[in-house]
């Protein structure tokens, strides 16, 4: 056959596809049907009506000086409900099927108008003996308590404060395995590990340079780079849970201006960086409806390593370089009936301790956010929050250094669900 | 000295749950677990976990629960999708191959009786529905004996030696229950095609099974709380029906009903729904027993 146009043999084409189809449907229930085989599919839509004190454009550009890490120094448009206005935060599609009988598979298919993006997707053991449980893949790390949770699950609108400052808006995602073990105890005891990649730009980073003091090369980390730990446990006291969890997460900080520049200065690093958390959950069941929630994490940073830098006559410097972060949030739940959920939450960055050469940069610390919201469940498949907050942990770049500028700004968030129905976790 | 004393009680912990011969099963509801214990008797270990007065469909997913999980030779479930917004995560986070679905620990009892009301097609405009049919089967006492049948095989195969003492166990059970069971059903004779309101569709297998007739739900939809339309409407049906009853569950709001009873002339009764709904109903015969008694004292 010999087609001059394109666009016939197209045609042909999808002709023969849809005759197929079609063919293939008249023997739907037959011999070789797999339509029970198709996984659980849901879909999430996250959108959100913004009104905020400040403009867009200045928005972004807010900083916390010292605390973000290392150059990506703004604030920037990421994140859910960025702009003023009507935002559409994002479109999750998530699967999920055993795969045989020794392991199951997830998958997070994270959408928006633009792009799709593999949020997380790996496999966990099923079969695994002594309480053992292998899980591989690309997926949210399990340090603390609000970083493995999906965004649909929290209480809040946004990522506490510290959470974002030390491993962005979208969390510490990464590349990896992790192992758990439960205890064999009469109460709720977990021991996991995890090795990973260690990408995360804002606290780790495996990126080589050029000393820009030498021009010697600083090789790139050769993967895993980075190690978390964790233990949790649990308890009842009469109608209430209490969960406490102890994280650690330690690897390497390479980075280069080069490759995430905002600022002009050639400007690189190269330290060693290990992150601590505690969270603290507590839920009491008033009755079989309303209950009462309380949760709080904390989490320290400390940064030790050099940076590459230069000097104020322009000359190629390399002094120490020491940070200490710490920060945390506190929030408080309750579920008033079947329909009505109302909360508050304070946020807290604490130290921010930077030292370069031995010399106290004096950044700002003590900075707060202050949330409340409330929150309307039609059904569980959809609800609406809305959401007030006062930030004064930001600020603005001037001509002379920065200036703090805080910020109020109310959410009116929608957040729908259909297909399969997923099973909440504590 | 300080390992030794964090490691000892760990060790003690684990030889514990190693050496006891007892299977160990955990139930989702009280009603299971109380089967459960009338066919294992010493054999077993029975740990139940959701409360009795609490809604089924949606328990707090303790972080306990994985621990009782952690360790467990059988875990037995209503199934019929009552327990899928809570009990999936803990199985996942309960690391016990032994209780994964499709294991011979995992024994789902929906699987073995009779579903009333499937939907011939699903959708969530619905409300809350269950495409594998009504999941409260426990409230028709017919099903007992398939359940406590179900259970006596599974226990069997788990644990061969014991078959012989399981069976006579479930033996004993069935019989005493159907000898009860002609005593209910003769207590419920005269309240024969008796029209009733409950508020959601739970008590849907004792009604038909003693020959009561549903004439409506509080609900407008499955776990959609009352409107003042749709409780407009009931009011016009307990009147033009002749409802003398509004059957109410333990554990949603029973304001609706009480403005009904108010109104005219009609009585709420509240009816435990599983073991431990109401003090009275502390194993599964006395559930029953104490539901034939609220109807018929009412």
């Amino acid at each position: 056959m010999n087609l001059k146009h394109p666009c016939i043999s197209v045609v042909l084409l999808l002709f023969l596809f849809s005759s197929g189809a079609m063919h293939a449907q008249s023997n739907e229930g037959s011999s070789f049907d797999q339509s029970k085989f198709v996984p659980d599919i849901a879909f999430i839509l996250d959108a959100s009506a913004v009104a905020r004190d400040i403009k867009d454009q200045q928005y972004y550009s807010l900083t916390t000086p010292g605390v973000t890490f290392p150059f990506l120094t703004e604030r920037g448009s990421s994140g859910a409900s960025a702009h003023r206005g009507m935002n559409f935060n994002y479109g999750e599609l998530s699967l999920y099927s055993v795969v045989d009988p020794y392991f199951d598979l997830f998958a997070v298919i994270g959408l928006s108008p633009e792009s799709a993006g593999l949020e997380e997707a790996y496999f966990s053991s099923r079969k695994l003996p002594y309480g053992l449980k292998l899980k591989a893949g690309k997926f949210l790390s399990s340090f603390g308590r609000v970083n493995e949770q999906h965004e649909h699950f929290w209480d809040f609108s946004n990522r506490p404060l510290i959470a974002a400052a030390l491993f962005g808006e979208e969390g510490l995602n990464e590349i990896g395995a992790q192992m758990t073990w439960v205890a064999p105890t009469s109460y709720y005891l977990v021991f996991g590990a995890e090795v990973l990649n260690g990408e995360n730009q804002q606290s780790f980073g495996t990126t080589g340079f050029i000393r820009p003091t030498d021009g010697a090369a600083v090789d790139a980390v050769q993967g895993p780079n980075l190690y978390v730990g964790f233990v949790r446990s649990s308890i009842d006291i009469g109608d209430a849970s209490i969960l406490f969890g102890v994280s650690d997460a330690f690897g390497k900080t390479r980075a280069d201006q080069s490759v995430s520049s905002i600022v002009p200065t050639h400007e690189a690093v190269d330290a060693n960086t290990n992150i601590i958390g505690v969270n603290l959950t507590m839920k009491y069941s008033l009755d079989a409806i309303r209950f009462i929630s309380f949760q709080s994490e904390y989490m320290h940073r400390s940064i030790d390593g050099t940076l590459y830098t230069t000097g104020p006559a322009d000359e190629a410097i390399m002094p120490n370089l020491e940070k200490r972060h710490s920060g945390m949030y506190a929030q408080a739940v309750a579920m008033l009936d079947q329909r009505w959920e109302a909360g508050l939450r304070y946020d807290l960055l604490m130290q921010n301790d930077v030292t370069t050469g031995g010399i106290d940069q004096h950044q700002p610390s003590q900075l707060p956010r202050y949330s409340a919201m409330i929150e309307y469940y039609p059904t569980e498949f959809s609800r609406f929050r809305l959401q007030l907050d006062r930030d004064e942990s930001l600020f603005v770049p001037t001509a002379t250094g920065v200036s703090r500028r805080p910020y109020t700004q109310i959410v009116l968030q929608a957040n729908l669900a259909i297909g399969a129905h997923g099973a909440h976790a504590f | 000295m300080k390992f030794v004393k964090f490691i000892l009680p760990l060790l003690l912990m684990f030889m514990q749950t190693a050496l006891s011969s007892q299977l160990h099963v955990v139930a989702t509801y009280g009603y299971i677990g109380d089967i459960v214990q009338r066919i294992g008797k010493d054999k077993v270990e029975v740990v139940a976990l959701a409360r009795g007065d609490y809604n089924p469909h949606v328990i707090v997913p303790k972080p306990s629960y994985i621990a009782k999980l952690r360790g467990a030779d059988l875990l037995v479930i209503n199934g019929g999708q009552l327990e899928i917004g809570w009990l999936p995560q803990i199985i996942r986070q309960a690391n016990n191959g032994n209780v994964q679905s499709g294991a011979k620990g995992f024994l789902d009892l929906s699987k073995y009786v009779h579903l009333i009301d499937v939907p011939s097609s699903v959708s969530r405009e619905m409300g809350d529905v269950h495409p594998e049919g009504n999941p409260h089967f426990f409230l028709d006492p017919d099903n007992l004996p398939i359940i406590a049948k179900a259970i006596t095989d599974r226990l069997s195969e788990l644990d061969p030696e014991n078959r012989s003492f399981y069976e006579a166990n479930n033996n004993d059970l069935t019989n005493q229950w159907k000898q009860k069971v002609k005593t209910w059903e003769e207590k419920l004779k005269p309240l024969k095609g008796e029209k009733i309101v409950e508020y959601h569709r739970i008590f849907d297998y004792f009604l038909r099974r003693f020959g009561f007739t549903i004439v409506a739900t509080i609900e407008p939809l499955p776990g959609i709380p009352p409107t003042t339309k749709h409780i407009a409407d009931v009011e016009r049906m307990i009147g033009s029906e002749h409802v003398k009853y509004i059957l109410q569950d333990v554990y949603n709001p029973q304001d609706a009903s009480q403005y009904l009873a108010k109104r005219l002339n009609v009585k709420v009764l509240i009816l435990p729904h599983d073991v431990g709904a109401v003090k009275e109903a502390d194993n599964v015969f006395n559930v029953f027993e104490e539901i034939v008694r609220r109807l018929t004292n009412g």
